[in-house]
């Protein structure tokens, strides 16, 4: 059959296919406003990001507050021990971010397929590496902003006040920068490892459970130890090295602990292992 | 610019598609043209959703081809300007507005936003547009995939057991639709596992079982496969009606106590048969070939065929 024969009604032929058209593109910046009206038309995301955010404040403001009180009864070699940064951003406020951010960051990729979406929005853009890498950077890129604003805003928050006792640390004091990047770098790291994940088991609960386990449980769970290829084990688990060296602003020295390098090493590996997994899972499994 | 590349035709070509043992599509080719409504019509089960997954690529054949306009749907870039698709209602988040779903989806494409506006009229939902998903009934989640298929000004659509859960004003305002669709030059394959529902909205059928084809015909010759039509003439003097009917060259079976059906003869010769022999007619019906009808003996041919390969 040729064209013309196919074409009863030519005063409308549909908008999309003029003979001979090109086919049009999908640019990126369309791809990414996508993914971030996706994200953010979700009464969900709204609600645990800003519930999540005001909680992590209160709970700095309230160990700020025990270290201010309890400060004058503290004995010498707690003094010594005393990290205004570990005041600032405590373990447990270190395990809210990450179980908050890579829940986040898992049901960006399961919610679409638990609901089907997915199905619509591969017959939009059957590029699906295209989708996946736009939804990777926007999430990222919100959960970085929020380990930014966390991690600054818990620090000026905390140092505020333990500056009455003249125990705050600044900015620029050894050590700080670090802390507060890794503090950052928290959330984006567990939403990349969440999606990763949701990827790979594209089941909600699941998923949520997964996550929670691998990147918080589990490296809680490990010690140091006299067998070095356990320590080297362990010095691949990001929470790990987080709550080992990155979180402390003199990070003891020893064998069997990991160093910053190691630990920036395991964090861009996680990130990087986990954007590859999401990108070839979902590029290739039916949905 | 390259001829006979934009005439919008589907074509399925011997495509095949297997998890592990179970053979959901098999060696499956069909073609379906431009400004037709084509019914895709099968029992549930039969391979319609995995063969438009197919289609749309979502799902990757075992062997065997699918294209559009000659090319494969993934080959595509924006596909909403070329394929419009409701494949579930369901295949939408929940938590969002319908709105905002559509908003998501026309950005991806590089649709303009007043497109989000004009299918939401179209479909009826310009009021609900605001409300999330979640609240919606079946028959608005229809609405809202076919707005989502129409979002693109397509050439193409596909939809999917689209009349499940609707009204019947909304079975026939889609049926118009589809119609209209059609009329404008589209190429619309709708999904079906309702016989009955096809006889109305489409023009030519794509039958399949258990992933096989069946028939592949305009709605008239398939319906002509079905069983013949008949009479049904009910009467207390049946015994003097019998012979008459055969001297005229129709054939009579007893059909219940007091009614015959009657092949072979058209109702108002059977009636003016009986009035010219003082004959008392409580009853004279026409039963035309349903496509339910056509449909079953075809699948239930079709079935024992099957059952006969395998053991």
């Amino acid at each position: 059959m040729s064209a013309p024969a196919s074409a009863p009604a030519p005063a409308s032929v549909p908008a999309g296919s003029p003979s001979g058209a090109a086919d049009p593109r999908v640019r990126r910046r369309g791809l990414l406003t996508a993914e971030w009206t996706k994200l953010w038309s979700l009464r969900s995301t709204r609600w645990v990001l800003g519930a999540g955010i005001l909680l992590l404040l209160a709970g700095t403001v309230q160990k700020s507050w025990d270290d201010y009180h309890a400060w004058p009864s503290y004995h010498a070699l707690e003094r010594a021990h005393f990290d205004a940064m570990t005041t600032a951003f405590s373990n447990i406020s270190a395990i809210l971010l990450v179980v908050g951010a890579g829940v986040i960051g898992a049901l960006t990729i399961v919610g679409e397929y638990a609901t089907g979406l997915i199905r619509t929005t591969f017959s939009a853009v059957p590029a699906r590496h295209r989708v996946v890498l736009a939804k990777l950077a926007v999430t990222t890129a919100v959960m970085l902003a929020t380990g930014v604003v966390v991690s600054l805003s818990t620090f000026a928050l905390s140092q505020s006040i333990l500056s009455g006792r003249g125990i705050a640390v600044s900015v620029n004091d050894p050590g700080v920068p670090r802390v507060l990047l890794a503090n950052a770098l928290l959330a984006p790291l567990a939403a990349l490892v969440g999606m990763g994940i949701g990827a790979l088991l594209r089941h909600t609960a699941g998923t949520v459970v997964a996550v929670i386990v691998l990147l918080v449980v589990l490296p809680m769970t490990f010690k140091p130890t006299v067998h070095p290829w356990v320590n080297d084990l362990y010095m691949w688990f990001p929470f790990y090295d987080w709550a080992h060296c990155l979180s402390l602003r003199r990070p003891p020295a020893g064998p069997a602990l990991p160093t910053v390098t190691v630990s920036w090493t395991a964090f861009a590996a996680w990130a990087v292992v986990s954007a590859a997994v999401t990108v070839g899972v979902v590029s290739r499994r039916d949905v | 610019m390259s001829s006979g590349s934009v005439d919008h035709v589907i074509e399925v070509n011997r495509l095949t598609k297997r998890y592990g043992d179970v053979v959901a599509v098999s060696n499956l080719s069909f073609t379906v043209p431009p400004g037709l409504v084509t019914g895709f019509l099968g029992p549930n089960g039969a391979g319609k959703s995995t063969t438009m997954r197919m289609i749309l690529g979502l799902n990757r054949p075992t062997s065997g081809t699918a294209t559009i306009d000659g090319r494969p749907f993934t080959a595509r870039q924006a596909g909403l300007h070329h394929v419009g698709a409701l494949l579930d209602a369901g295949d939408v988040h929940p938590g969002r507005s319908a709105r905002a779903h559509l908003s998501a989806l026309a950005h991806t494409n590089g649709l303009p936003r007043r497109r989000i506006h004009e299918v939401l009229e179209e479909v009826g939902l310009a009021d609900a547009g605001h409300r999330r998903v979640g609240g919606f009934s079946l028959g608005m989640r229809q609405r809202l995939g076919i707005a989502a298929a129409l979002l693109g000004d397509p050439p193409v659509l596909l939809f999917d057991e689209p009349v499940n859960g609707l009204d019947p004003e909304g079975v026939r305002w889609v049926r118009g639709l589809f119609r209209r669709l059609a009329a404008e030059g589209r190429t619309v394959l709708v999904s079906s596992h309702l016989m009955s529902e096809m006889q109305n909205t489409a023009d030519r059928l794509v039958v399949v079982g258990r992933g096989e084809l069946i028939a592949e015909e305009t709605v008239t010759e398939f319906a002509a496969r079905g069983a013949r039509a008949h009479v049904t003439v009910r009467t207390p003097q049946a015994a003097l009606l019998v012979p008459l009917l055969a001297a005229a060259g129709a054939t009579a079976t007893p059909d219940g106590a007091d009614a015959l059906a009657v092949t072979g003869l058209p109702a108002a010769q059977v009636g003016e048969l009986a009035c010219r022999h003082h004959i008392v007619v409580h009853e004279l019906t026409t039963h035309h070939a349903s496509l339910e009808e056509a449909f079953m003996e075809l699948t239930a041919h079709h079935a024992q065929y099957s059952a006969q390969e395998t053991r």
